[in-house]
C-alpha cells in the first residue's frame, strides 16, 4: 500500500479504519440487544459489512457525496458521523435531525454529506446520478457514492441509474454491498450474472472485490474513485461480503438459510483486519483488546445518555410537509390536537 | 406595457427561455425535448440556444428523468423535467411519492426538492387510452406535492414564474387540448400568478362552478349559451386548492357544482363535498 501512504500516515489511516470497524461492531451488538430488550423499535444490523463500507469510505474526500441505504452504519461512523446522531435517529428522540419521523436505521447526516435514507430499495440510485450531474455542471472535483444491496440490482432504478450515469459520463460510484441475501432470497436466485459484469452492458467500468477485506476494498475503491474523479465515467463495485446477522430485527435467518460466515470465524471482516494489521506490525492483541473495550464503553455510555432525551413534541409532526404549512394541513393539525 | 398574442405553448416556451437565461442552474430534461423541441414543441429552439447540457435529451426512462431531477434539485439546481405524456409517468411514481414528496419531511426540513415537473395531460387530441389520461388525483393525494394546472396562456406564464421560485416539488399539468386553442395577450414583462390562489373567471349569483384546466373554456361556453348566472372558479392550483375562494362563493350562491375530467367518486372530490357541506351548513346556520 506504500504507493498511497507513507509509513506513519499509513499506520494511522489503517488503525483509524480498524477503530471504525470495531466501533460499528460494538454499536451493532448494542442496538440488537437493546431491540430485544424493547428499548429500540427496530434495527437493520450491519455486522459483516464493516470492511466493505470502511474500505470505500477510506477512498473518499470529506466533500464527496453519499446516497446511502439503510445498512451503512460503519460507512457513516468512518466518515465522522457522531454515534449520537445515529442513536438519536434510532431512538427517534427530540434531538434527531429528522425529528423522529423515520423508522430506525433511516439516518441522514448533512454535515458529513450523507443524504436521508429511504426504504424503497435502489430509489437512491437515480438521485445520485442527478447529484453527479450537478457536480459536473458546476465543474466541481467531487464524486458521488451510492450504496445498495444485491437485491437492488433487480430493480428498474438500478438499470436506469447505471444507464444514465454512463450516457452522461458522470462521476458516480455504484457500490453494491453484496451480502448474498435479500431478506430470504439468496443472490443466486436474484440474478444469473455476477453483479460486477452488468456494468459492461451500460458502458460503465465494473469490478469485483472481497468485501470482507478492508485493504482489498480500499485499493479497489481508490482506483474506482480516481477513475470517476478524472472524468472517466461511472464505476460499479461489487463488494462481496456476508450478512452475518438477519435482514432486520424482525426476521430469523434460521428459517431460510443454513449458517454461513459466523462472527469471529476466519472470514469475519474484523478478524481479517486484525490479521492484516498484525502482519503489518501495526497492532497487537493487547491493543485490540483495549480498543474493543473502549469502543464498547463509548457505545454503552452514549446509549444511556441518549435514552434520556425526550421524544419530539407531537405537534411537530405537521411541520416540513411543505416549506409553508398549507391551510389544509393547518386544519388537519387543528382537528387532531 | 408591451405584450404579445401568444398561445399556451408559446407562453410556456418563452417562460422557460426566460428561466434558462436568468439562472445557470435551471436545466430542462426529457424525451425529445432538445433537437425535436418536444413532441408538442413546447421546448422548441431552447437546446440550440442553451446547449445540450442544459436542455437535455434523455433516454426513454421516466423514473430516471424524475429521479435524476430530484438529485439535481437536492444539489442546488432547478430542474424542469418534462414527461412526454402524463400517461407515461407511472414508472416514476415511486420517485415522486417516495422521494420527491417525502424528502423535506423525512429529513426534518434539511433537504428539499425544488423541481418543476411539466407534463401534458387530459384528452382532446384523439389520443385514446394512453395519450389522454387525467391523473391529477394521484398526485393531489400525495402530501408534499403541489399540483398546478393553467387554463390559459396568461396563467401558464404567471404560474410557471411563481413555480421558478417555489422550493417544493411541483407537478405542472398542461392541458394539451388548450396548447394551441386560443391566443391571448401575454405581457412581455415578468409577472406572477400566485400558487394556491384560484381565479374567479366569471362572477355570478345562482351557482358556483369549480373547475380548472381544459374544462374552464367548456364551462364558460356552456354558461353563456344557457344564460345561467353562475360564478366560475378556475382553481389553477389543484393542491393545495383555494378553499377560501370556494367558500366565499358558495356562501353567496348557495349552490355548487364541480366540473373536472375525472371519475366522480374520488376521495379528493369528496373533500370538496365535505368543504361545501360545511360551507352550506354555515349559510343555513346564518339563516336559521
Amino acid at each position: 500500500m506504500t504507493e498511497v501512504f507513507n509509513g506513519q500516515e499509513e499506520k494511522d489511516v489503517f488503525l483509524r479504519a480498524y477503530s471504525s470497524m470495531i466501533l460499528s461492531r460494538m454499536f451493532d451488538k448494542k442496538i440488537v440487544t437493546a431491540q430485544r430488550q424493547g428499548r429500540v423499535g427496530f434495527y437493520t444490523p450491519t455486522i459483516g459489512q464493516e470492511a466493505t463500507q470502511v474500505g470505500v469510505s477510506m477512498a473518499l474526500n470529506p466533500d464527496d457525496l453519499v446516497y446511502e441505504y439503510y445498512r451503512d452504519v460503519p460507512f457513516m461512523i468512518h466518515r465522522g458521523v457522531p454515534v449520537e446522531v445515529l442513536l438519536d435517529q434510532i431512538m427517534g428522540n427530540s434531538e434527531d435531525s429528522a425529528k423522529g419521523r423515520q423508522m430506525p436505521s433511516h439516518y441522514n447526516a448533512k454535515a458529513q454529506n450523507f443524504m436521508s435514507v429511504q426504504s424503497p430499495v435502489a430509489t437512491n440510485l437515480p438521485l445520485a446520478v442527478g447529484a453527479a450531474y450537478a457536480i459536473k455542471h458546476r465543474k466541481e472535483n467531487k464524486v458521488v457514492v451510492t450504496t445498495f444491496g444485491d437485491g437492488s440490482t433487480s430493480t428498474p432504478d438500478f438499470h436506469a441509474a447505471l444507464n444514465l450515469a454512463s450516457v452522461y459520463d458522470l462521476p458516480v460510484i455504484f457500490l453494491c454491498e453484496n451480502n448474498q441475501w435479500a431478506i430470504s432470497l439468496p443472490v443466486e436466485k436474484q440474478t444469473k450474472v455476477e453483479i460486477w459484469k452488468k456494468a459492461e452492458a451500460y458502458g460503465a467500468y465494473g469490478v469485483k472485490v472481497d468485501g470482507n477485506d478492508f485493504l482489498e476494498t480500499f485499493k479497489v475503491a481508490k482506483e474506482a474513485v480516481d477513475r470517476a474523479r478524472s472524468g472517466k465515467g461511472p464505476v460499479l463495485i461489487e463488494a462481496v461480503s456476508y450478512r452475518i446477522g438477519p435482514h432486520s430485527t424482525s426476521d430469523d435467518p434460521s428459517k431460510y438459510r443454513s449458517e454461513g460466515i459466523t462472527e469471529g470465524s476466519e472470514k469475519d471482516p474484523i478478524v481479517i483486519a486484525e490479521k492484516r494489521l498484525k502482519d503489518l506490525g501495526y497492532i497487537t492483541d493487547e491493543i485490540i483488546d483495549k480498543m474493543k473495550s473502549e469502543a464498547k464503553r463509548i457505545v454503552d455510555q452514549k446509549f444511556d445518555e441518549r435514552e434520556k432525551i425526550p421524544p419530539p413534541k407531537p405537534e411537530t409532526m405537521y411541520d416540513d410537509v411543505y416549506k409553508e404549512m398549507t391551510w389544509i394541513i393547518k386544519e388537519e393539525k387543528g382537528e387532531a390536537l | 406595457m408591451s405584450s404579445k398574442q401568444l398561445n399556451m405553448v408559446q407562453a410556456i416556451n418563452s417562460t422557460l427561455d426566460y428561466a434558462l437565461s436568468k439562472n445557470d442552474s435551471v436545466v430542462l430534461l426529457g424525451e425529445d425535448i432538445g433537437r425535436d423541441g418536444g413532441v408538442f414543441r413546447v421546448t422548441e429552439g431552447l437546446q440550440a440556444k442553451y446547449g445540450s447540457d442544459r436542455v437535455i435529451d434523455t433516454p426513454l426512462v421516466e423514473l430516471g428523468i424524475v429521479g435524476m431531477s430530484i438529485g439535481m434539485a437536492l444539489n442546488g439546481m432547478k430542474p424542469i423535467p418534462e414527461i412526454q405524456f402524463q400517461d407515461f409517468i407511472f414508472t416514476a411514481f415511486d420517485q415522486l411519492v417516495n422521494q420527491a414528496a417525502k424528502l423535506r419531511y423525512r429529513s426534518g426540513g434539511q433537504f428539499n426538492v425544488p423541481m418543476i415537473l411539466r407534463t401534458p395531460y387530459g384528452g382532446g387530441i384523439k389520443g385514446g387510452l394512453y395519450h389522454s389520461q387525467s391523473g391529477e388525483a394521484y398526485f393531489a393525494h400525495t402530501a408534499g406535492l403541489t399540483v398546478i394546472s393553467p387554463s390559459n396562456p396568461y396563467d401558464a406564464k404567471g404560474l410557471l414564474m411563481s413555480a421558478l421560485e417555489y422550493e417544493d416539488p411541483i407537478i405542472f399539468l398542461e392541458p394539451k387540448k388548450l396548447y394551441r386553442s386560443t391566443k391571448i395577450d401575454v405581457p412581455d414583462e415578468e409577472y406572477k400568478v400566485p400558487i394556491g390562489k384560484a381565479s374567479v373567471v366569471r362572477e355570478g349569483n345562482d351557482l358556483t362552478i369549480v373547475t380548472y384546466g381544459s374544462m374552464v373554456p367548456v364551462v364558460t361556453a356552456a354558461i353563456e349559451k344557457n344564460k345561467v348566472d353562475a360564478e366560475i372558479i378556475d382553481l389553477r392550483t389543484i393542491m393545495p386548492y383555494d378553499g377560501e375562494t370556494i367558500l366565499q362563493s358558495v356562501k353567496k350562491t348557495g349552490r355548487a357544482m364541480i366540473v373536472m375530467r375525472l371519475r366522480e367518486h374520488l376521495v379528493w372530490a369528496l373533500k370538496y363535498q365535505h368543504f361545501w357541506q360545511r360551507g352550506l351548513l354555515t349559510i343555513l346556520w346564518d339563516q336559521y
